[in-house]
């Protein structure tokens, strides 16, 4: 083991975006307006599951102000969209699957107007029996969701003989695990500006996390070439998965192509929640099986994921939950199976942490179950079963080899021995709280897996106005890519961030640099500089040279210009690199790019990833026994995921992630009934605030990587949020004895289970 | 259709019900014809272009329309124009002064005290309500001055420690 270079000097960076964002001056896409500019509303399905018999719009026509309505006949090219598979309408023809299907959509000159249009459509509907369950969706008479049926995917894993396994088995545990329907909840919701541009072009100005995507995907539905399409997807006010997808990207560019004006929409929070993605819903079954030396001898878990109604990347999720079902433990004997099912819930798609949060949810509960059936500390029990540097992923396949998962478990062994003494020599001085302490670990994949189109790219070139241009097809929705790029750049190239231009989100500007998801953008910037940072440093050096005929080696990068390295200790600035522009002539570039693909396992295994980042968490909770409420009073996390670039950026993603777990744990689920939403804005769909986190948590990063990992730093925009539920669950049961199987984990169930706690207790002394 | 929403569509189409209105929006004197019933972070982003109030809930629970109205801290959805004749906003466009920063956004920034941002104006203007208020808050006092204010991003670890700092370097303001 060794300390991995000396990454990087300066790591505590003021964000590039910073400054905008605190003085209120960033323009956010939806914050943009134009000239002429119209105001799009969308009517979404009175209904989970209809025909539609007829759509009339003659009266909402006749209002004054209203400059265009769509329906499904104006849609000049393929009416589906979806990242992988297009199944969902853009506006429907006759099929209503959920409540958020699009019916028609009205541009006016102002959002009152759009509005008032849309109370005058008039759609009949025929309503048909709703499929709210996936149990429901598998009857064998269901009606059928889409023509090949209502299982949207299943994928599987088999090693050993599990059934040997169980039969050697010292205790065996079997539980069901329930998870909710979470809600992204950004910030900002979804929405932008389309403008209409000459010959037929348009320009969209909406947040994604893969402009190139969204151009191909447009281009579909609009029917016009992909180059008459401008994605500007940068900045959002965040997006975690949920802005991957389309959204209201097809009705603003199809209102603005009819109406010949831009047309902004901006999504209520109403609108938002009925419309948009969510985190997949999942019942997973787990039976596991020890010796009595703690090694865990067969596991069989079987997953049934609520898809809702609509692919998008429902069954890479599922592959994501089916792969990670082992977590970071050697397990000989297993087999997994899961189910993507259509139901008429929502869609349920793309959310960090894709699939691993609920299944790592099911698997350290039932670590710390079985720990406790045979009497042995947990994390002793992780130990004996934990992956080693060179052990095969979760799929038998090889991956880039790294200590991380041990790392990690001792590293927040440590932490759990020291609040355990500090409880123990100070608890709560309140008769009606008691507190409680768990841990939990995981192992998460990054990048699209194996057998998926996972590109990456980049470009760096000497701009004519004399900057280091720097160009990433990514998206900043909040997680800091710019500072990211800033650190690296700077850093490998020695050059200050003045003389910088960041360039990203514009696919006018971008070279495709793949999707920012998947924790990949860190890493593929930090790849794509290695690639590049020595062709552009020839080509520059180069130039200065004819310039000044001081030759190649004598000089180097650095701040401001070029530097001559001529005598020992001396260093001197020869040229700017406004001077070096300068001289460029016309038939000349300094232009370096570069097109590679996201690092994967070379075994053909579906899905299968190559790089992993670790995580571990130790929750504190204290339970107010009169109320049942469970307060998290620390959420503290180790993390292995190679070097820090920005620790601002990093500490930042660990803790932002860890709190919307905490929120994922005991607050959220968007209620469903009969397939309509009961949760519909902020009031009722909690999420948690100031008064519901820890006031200070502990991130601890675990920088080094294994001896000669030509991989640089792993991405950390997920980690932190998967394995934070078991650990609350499992400080939950240190408190009170109750183990809790359904998230988010109610007061009342607390309540519950710790009255008849005490009533056991009493009763025993009573005896 | 949209919760919390306070114009209607007939009043939006008459004209006869609009109202002249006279404020100071960060210390410059407005004067304009407006419904009574428009929302003032409707008014603010779409009349006067100040879109550093942003508009998430539309309903008073997340606070990334907090504006400073006569120096309380109140949720620009939940205001309507009638009630801020006379009145002097502060928005985060008011906030720094003479293009230098002020500290409480200097805080932020070096703090990781946000990461989209899109809660950011709302929670500096509450936190310069809290400061204002508040000579040396202790931790309970941080917490319940921002409790209305939601940040899906940073999870308040980066909010707290700018706050600190602000509090920590008895910045007076
Ligand atoms: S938008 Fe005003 S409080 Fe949420
Ligand atoms: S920084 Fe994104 S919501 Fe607070």
């Amino acid at each position: 083991m060794q300390k991995n270079q000396e990454f990087y000097k300066n790591r505590r960076r003021i964000r590039p975006d910073g400054k905008a964002k605190v003085t209120g001056s960033l323009s956010y896409l939806t914050d943009l307006s134009f000239s002429n500019m119209l105001y799009g509303k969308i009517l979404r399905s009175s209904y989970p599951h209809a025909i539609i018999k007829s759509i009339n719009t003659d009266h909402a026509e006749k209002l004054y102000g209203v400059k265009a309505i769509i329906t499904h006949k104006d849609i000049p090219g393929l009416n589906r969209f979806g990242i992988v598979t297009p199944d969902q309408p853009v506006l429907c023809e006759e099929h209503v699957r959920y409540v958020g299907d699009a019916i028609a959509a009205v541009a006016a000159v102002s959002v009152e107007i759009a509005e008032k249009a849309l109370e005058l459509i008039k759609v009949e509907y025929e309503v048909l029996p709703i499929l709210d369950s996936p149990e429901k969706s598998l009857e064998k008479d269901a009606p059928k969701l889409h023509p090949e049926g209502n299982i949207l995917h299943k994928a599987g894993f088999k090693t050993g003989d599990m059934e040997a396994g169980f039969a050697k088995a010292a205790a065996i545990v079997e539980e069901t695990y329930q998870v909710p329907r979470q809600m992204h909840a950004y910030m900002e919701t979804e929405g932008g500006v389309i403008v209409p541009e000459k010959d037929g072009a348009i320009t969209v100005y909406v947040g994604t996390q893969h402009g190139y995507k969204d151009r191909f995907q447009l281009s579909r539905i609009l029917d016009i070439p992909e180059e008459k399409i401008r994605i500007v997807s940068s900045p959002m006010g965040g997006s975690f998965g949920g802005k991957d997808e389309l959204n209201i990207q097809p009705y603003g560019a199809v209102l603005a192509l009819v109406s010949g004006c831009p047309v902004k929409i901006h999504q209520t929070r109403k609108e938002s929640l009925i419309a948009g993605l969510k985190r997949h819903p999942m019942k997973i079954t787990m039976k596991t099986g020890v010796d009595s030396e703690g090694r865990i001898l067969a596991n069989q878990v079987n997953i049934i994921a609520d898809t809702g109604a609509y692919a998008t990347l429902g069954p890479a999720i599922l592959d994501f939950s089916v792969e990670h079902a082992a977590g970071p433990y050697m397990i000989p004997n297993m087999v997994t199976e899961g189910i993507s099912v259509f139901t008429n819930n929502g869609v349920s798609g793309e959310f960090r942490g894709f699939g691993g949060n609920q299944v790592t949810f099911a698997l350290e509960g039932q670590i710390d179950r079985l720990a406790e059936k045979i009497g042995m500390d947990p994390n002793e029990l992780r130990r004996r079963n934990i992956r080693k540097v060179d052990d095969p992923g979760p799929l038998g396949h090889r991956i880039a080899p790294t200590n991380g998962a041990y790392e990690v478990l001792e590293a927040i062994n440590k932490k759990l021995t020291i609040k355990t003494n500090q409880l123990k020599d100070s608890p709560p001085n309140d008769k009606w709280k008691v507190r409680g302490i768990g841990t939990a670990i995981t192992m998460h994949g990054g990048g699209l897996g194996y057998g998926r189109l996972d590109p990456a790219g980049g470009r760096i070139s000497l701009s004519e106005k004399g900057k280091i241009e720097i160009a990433f097809g990514f998206e900043e929705a909040g997680q800091g890519i710019l500072g990211v790029i800033e650190t690296i750049v700077t850093e490998e190239l020695g050059c200050a961030p003045e003389d910088l231009s960041i360039v990203i989100g514009d696919t006018a500007l971008v070279p495709s640099s793949g999707s920012t998801t998947a924790s990949r953008g860190t890493s593929m910037v930090w790849h794509a500089l290695q690639r590049m940072k020595g062709a552009f440093e020839q080509q520059i050096l180069n130039k200065a040279s004819a310039i000044t005929s001081v030759s190649v080696s004598q000089m180097q990068l650095g701040r401001g210009g070029v530097f001559s390295i001529t005598k020992a200790n001396s260093y001197a600035l020869l040229l700017t690199y406004d001077e070096i522009a300068k001289q460029i002539n016309e038939n000349e570039t300094i232009v370096v790019s570069t097109n590679f693909d996201f690092p994967t396992t070379p075994d053909p295994v579906d899905g299968g990833h190559f790089l992993y980042t670790f995580g571990a968490v130790l929750a504190q909770v204290e339970i107010d026994l009169l109320t049942g409420k469970v307060k998290v009073i620390d959420l503290d996390q180790s993390i292995a995921a190679g070097p820090v670039v920005s620790t601002m950026g990093y500490i930042g993603q660990i803790e932002g992630g860890g709190v919307m777990s905490l929120g994922y744990t005991l607050m959220e689920d968007a209620l469903m009934e009969g397939g309509k939403y009961i949760t519909e804005n902020l009031d009722s769909y909690l999420i948690p605030s100031i008064l519901d986190v820890p006031f200070s948590m502990d991130t601890e990063a675990i920088e080094q990587l294994v001896e000669g990992d030509p991989y640089g730093p792993r991405g950390v925009g997920e980690i932190g949020t998967v394995a934070v539920a078991p650990a609350i669950a499992k400080a939950i049961h240190h408190a009170i004895g109750y183990w809790p199987t359904r998230l988010p984990i109610s007061s009342e169930e607390i309540l519950f289970a710790s009255s008849q706690r005490r009533q056991r207790q009493w009763i025993k002394v009573r005896q | 259709m949209d919760q919390g929403k306070a114009v209607s569509v007939q009043d939006s189409l008459k004209t006869d019900t609009k109202k002249w209105i006279q404020l100071k929006i960060n210390n410059h004197e407005k004067k304009l014809e407006v419904d009574p019933t428009t929302r003032l972070v409707d008014l603010l982003r779409n009349e006067f272009k100040l879109t550093g109030t942003k508009i998430s809930c539309g309903i008073g629970r997340c606070g990334a329309c907090s504006v400073m109205i006569n120096g309380s801290l109140v949720n620009a959805c939940l205001v309507m124009a009638y009630q801020i004749n006379n009145a002097s906003i502060t928005t985060i466009e008011g906030v720094a002064e003479d293009s230098s920063l002020h500290p409480i956004q200097q805080a932020f920034l070096e703090e990781g005290g946000f990461q989209c941002g899109y809660c950011t104006p709302g929670m500096i203007m509450a936190v310069k309500s809290l400061v204002n208020e508040t000579l040396n808050p202790t931790d309970e006092q941080i917490q319940l001055a921002l409790s209305g204010n939601l940040c899906r991003c940073t999870g308040y670890g980066g909010i707290i420690r700018a706050v600190k700092r602000v509090i920590a370097e008895r910045v007076i303001i």
